[in-house]
């Protein structure tokens, strides 16, 4: 007889057929756009204050810039709000033509003062993207004299210090703080005087060919189609973006057809996916690049010696062979990929016996203990894992330390690391100043200088020649002569071993569903979904 | 008659006043305690707001303006100070409120959970009153291993595997998530449980894509907490099982069935009533795995993610809730005693 009683056995049963309920083959709808990504860095989508490259992809939908880098050659810049652009013959001042009917999702007219509005904000209210703006000379104090609409559809830029103008033009067709926003619109949810910062953490007041109708944090982002949208609508309804940070859980519902795009996912998960026949995958260069920085700061490491040792002891090839697919390729020069004036890589490969006989010659001929700071996720742990055991084999006993991007960068911030395996450089800027300025330069080497955006000054490595060389470069006039100076700087940072070792171009992989059409991932990670529709 | 009246009445009072003391000081001190382990962890707020690359006068103005210049004891007060006045502060990681984004996320929670604990008390106290009058055969030992099962499989790895069968291969389940996009934004939000919002709207639909989807993260969320019931019960069970009063039962020719359901459970529920308040609340706490996994916006996820931010705002009014919940949880199931146990009242 059994001892259950009727009713639980019941209950018993009804519980088990609810997990029978009916199988859902969900498809994406036709209309709208899934996109499965992690959204745990994005915590403001204000353009002064929007840092990281998912936030950049989401405003670039929402707002417009005054020119874009063209999709298939980055190289090229092509008109979206400013229809031309002159720049003077003395290279001090940049006009801007606006395009003529612009209107904004609010139904406001785009004019020049919105843009010189735009740019002063970044500036004034001083947050994150505004040491881009700082780099060039302008200030809280002058924006207003130097940036300004001198019509309604002229805008006009005149640079406070000598520059490539090229690269302020990359600024404003890359950088997260170049979006244009509706002013009447922000100014309407202004409080205490904060230029909308508060309103436009949440809420969007752009031109962009979606417009944001909800942001719920790490959960979901729904956008819909903005039918005035002076270039045309966008071929699809709705964009959706759910947050997911589990990449097989991304890996699964893709290949269900339940994503249409899954965006940051593990390396073995996308090597699975590239054998089924359901998704296509698209790998894009980014700007920064993965290193290993060593702080000048550490006896050891102030000699030249050492750091020369140290590099013969990065095993460049096994880590972009074995490590990097899906996250970078082999880069050993300051710059990234692709540009002009970047020199082909110098060949580093991994050398102990050479290794040994620098570091005897700089008096370390056990070698020494040192520490390895590193994010503790792929590929940053698998590089600093790989480091530390070739390291080992010339003598260097490296401990490594693991933390959040805020703990190790925060240590680089305040010089206080010994080796850092880490990642940076200048952005998406096709420039190569960009880059030096990031990863080189150094004005001030003093502690209370506190140069923490440039990442230079982080490791403490100081060259006036090469400082010099950089700045003279900036402001060089004959594109031919440019070229040479940067290539001759290039050399230079070879030869006095720089504190900063690269070891890798990032790159990202993004999965799509086969039946979407006419994606193209922008390197500036500002890709627009405007033209993206599904083949069905 | 009337002095007798006043001094239970006074002792009462006197029991509630007592009652609420104990709360606010034990809120305050785990509100104090967290508020130091914030600003000792190694993890910069300012940072996660400026990025790694801002430079140092933006720096200073975010650290200001988050109030870090100031003393902890000072920056505590002010917090004690706006708690008071209903304000939380606002969070890192969303722009808004504490309170509002607890309440938006708490529903997703509390709809998970609830779920969970349902399939661990309707499985685990049949089963551990199974095991129990079973003692050291088959069904014991079945249950031994459904209990087993149910405390060391990771529920990450569970998670994982349920999705991939349930989800991948089968169909049966719902991805990610507690709707399919299509419905999102579709039903008007009343109460944030999508089971009850979209019986509400009569979107049937819906109803059917929601239960799809928090069908499976509930039952492996609830399987341990079917393992924790199924052995407490059979411990109870057994504490029970071997009392005189069931053998008087049985010789007086009540069946087995009228003995172990009749006499022998009724008299543990009073301990289950604590056990199972005690799982719930752990689960309300403690969904951040399967949340992950299922990329499930609750509770569990906002305090991590709030947590990794350093984020002290949102972390303190987590804690706050999380606090707040074993306090309501012991006060009903206080309650609840004296409902089941005469001797109580």
């Amino acid at each position: 007889m059994t001892i259950f009683p009727s009713l639980w056995a019941r209950v018993f049963v009804a519980a088990l057929a609810v997990t029978a309920v009916p199988q859902s083959f969900a498809k994406t709808p036709a209309d709208q756009l899934i996109v499965g990504m992690s959204m745990i860095n994005l915590l403001s989508l204000d353009p002064a204050a929007a840092t990281g490259l998912d936030v950049s992809e989401i405003n670039a939908n929402l707002y417009d810039m005054l020119l874009v880098q063209d999709v298939a050659q980055p190289d090229r810049l092509v008109p979206a709000l400013a229809e031309r652009w002159q720049v003077s013959d003395d290279r001090k001042t940049l006009t801007f033509n606006l395009r003529d009917g612009v209107r904004f999702q609010s139904g406001n007219t785009l004019s020049a003062e919105d843009v010189a509005w735009s740019l002063h904000r970044v500036l004034k209210l001083n947050l994150a993207l505004a040491s881009t703006w700082k780099a060039y000379g302008f200030t809280a104090e002058n924006v207003e004299r130097y940036m300004r609409a001198t019509d309604a559809a002229t805008f006009v830029i005149e640079l406070p210090r000598p520059t490539d103008p090229l690269l302020v033009l990359n600024t404003l067709a890359t950088s997260p703080s170049a979006f244009i926003l509706d002013r009447e619109k922000v100014l309407e949810h202004q409080k205490n005087n904060d230029m909308g910062a508060a309103w436009l953490v949440t809420h969007a007041a752009g031109s962009g060919a979606f417009v944001l109708n909800d942001w719920r944090a790490n959960d979901v982002i729904l956008m819909s189609r903005f039918d005035g949208y002076w270039g045309g609508p966008a071929k699809l309804k709705r964009i959706v973006m759910r947050n997911m940070t589990e990449s097989q859980s991304l890996r699964l519902m893709i290949e269900r057809g339940d994503l249409d795009i899954a965006k940051g996912m593990s390396a073995p998960d996308i090597e699975a996916l590239q054998k089924s026949d359901k998704v296509r995958t698209q790998t894009l260069q980014r700007g920064t690049l993965y290193y290993v920085a060593l702080s000048v700061k550490q006896p050891m490491f102030a000699d030249a010696r050492v750091r020369k040792a140290v590099r013969s002891l990065i095993d460049y090839q096994g880590i972009n062979q074995t490590v990097m697919p899906h996250y970078g390729v082999i880069n050993q020069r300051p710059m990234p990929l692709g540009l002009a004036a970047r020199l082909p890589d110098p060949g580093y490969t991994l050398n102990v016996e050479q290794a040994k006989a620098w570091l005897a010659e700089a008096g370390y001929p056990n070698g020494f203990k040192t520490t390895i700071r590193v994010l503790a996720e792929p590929p940053f742990i698998n590089i600093a894992s790989n480091l530390q055991s070739t390291l080992a084999q010339a003598g260097i006993q490296a401990s490594i330390i693991t933390g959040t991007g805020n703990q190790i960068y925060g240590a680089m911030r305040e010089r206080s690391f010994d080796i850092i395996v880490g990642r940076g450089g200048g952005g998406a800027e096709r420039h190569p100043h960009s880059s030096l300025r990031t990863l080189v330069y150094n004005p001030d080497n003093r502690d209370e200088a506190k140069l923490t955006n440039f990442q230079g000054w982080r490791t403490s490595f100081y060259s006036a020649e090469l400082n010099q060389l950089i700045e003279r470069a900036e402001v060089e006039p004959d594109a031919g002569k440019q070229l040479a100076q940067y290539r001759d700087i290039q050399a230079q940072v070879d030869q006095q071993v720089g504190a900063i070792l690269p070891v890798s171009q990032m790159t990202d992989t993004v999965v799509v569903y086969t039946d979407v059409a006419d994606f193209q991932g922008h390197t500036a990670a500002t890709t627009r979904y405007k033209d993206v529709y599904k083949k069905r | 008659m009337f002095v007798m009246t006043a001094s239970v009445m006074g002792a009462r009072a006197s029991n509630t006043l007592r009652r609420a003391s104990t709360v606010l000081v034990t809120l305050l001190g785990l509100l104090a305690l967290t508020f130091i382990i914030g600003r000792v962890m190694p993890l910069d707020p300012v940072l996660a707001v400026v990025g790694p690359d801002a430079d140092a006068s933006t720096y200073d103005q975010v650290y200001r303006s988050m109030g870090l210049d100031k003393p902890i004891w000072t920056q505590f007060g002010l917090y004690l100070n706006d708690l008071l006045h209903g304000d939380f502060g606002n969070a890192l990681l969303t722009g808004h409120p504490v309170l509002d984004d607890i309440l938006r996320v708490f529903p997703a929670t509390i709809e998970l959970a609830t779920l969970a604990i349902l399939f661990g008390v309707l499985i685990g106290l049949p089963l551990g009153v199974c095991a129990a009058s079973n003692q050291g055969r088959l069904g014991d030992h079945v249950a031994r291993v459904i209990t087993l099962f149910g405390y060391s499989t990771p529920i990450f790895w569970l998670g994982m595997m349920g999705l991939l069968v349930f989800y991948a291969w089968l169909g049966w389940a719902g991805g990610a998530g507690r709707i399919d996009l299509a419905y999102d934004g579709m039903v008007p939000e009343v109460t944030g449980l999508l089971l009850i919002d979209t019986s509400l709207a009569r979107d049937w639909d819906a109803f059917a894509s929601a239960l799809r989807h928090i069908v499976l993260p509930a039952l492996i969320l609830g399987l341990n907490s079917v393992a924790y019931i199924s052995r407490m019960t059979r411990s109870f069970m057994l504490e029970q099982l071997s009392q005189e009063y069931i053998i008087t039962a049985r010789v007086k020719g009540l069946s087995r069935r009228q003995v172990v359901w009749g006499h022998a459970f009724r008299n543990i529920l009073v301990q289950l009533l604590t056990v199972v308040a005690l799982a719930y609340g752990s689960l309300l706490e403690g969904a951040v795995l399967i949340e992950t996994v299922f990329a499930w916006p609750g509770f569990g996820q906002y305090l991590t993610s709030s947590l990794m931010l350093g984020d002290m705002n949102a972390v303190m009014g987590c804690v706050l809730v999380i606090g707040l919940i074993f306090v309501a949880l012991n006060l009903i199931s206080d309650a609840l005693y004296k409902v089941f146990d005469p001797r109580t009242r």
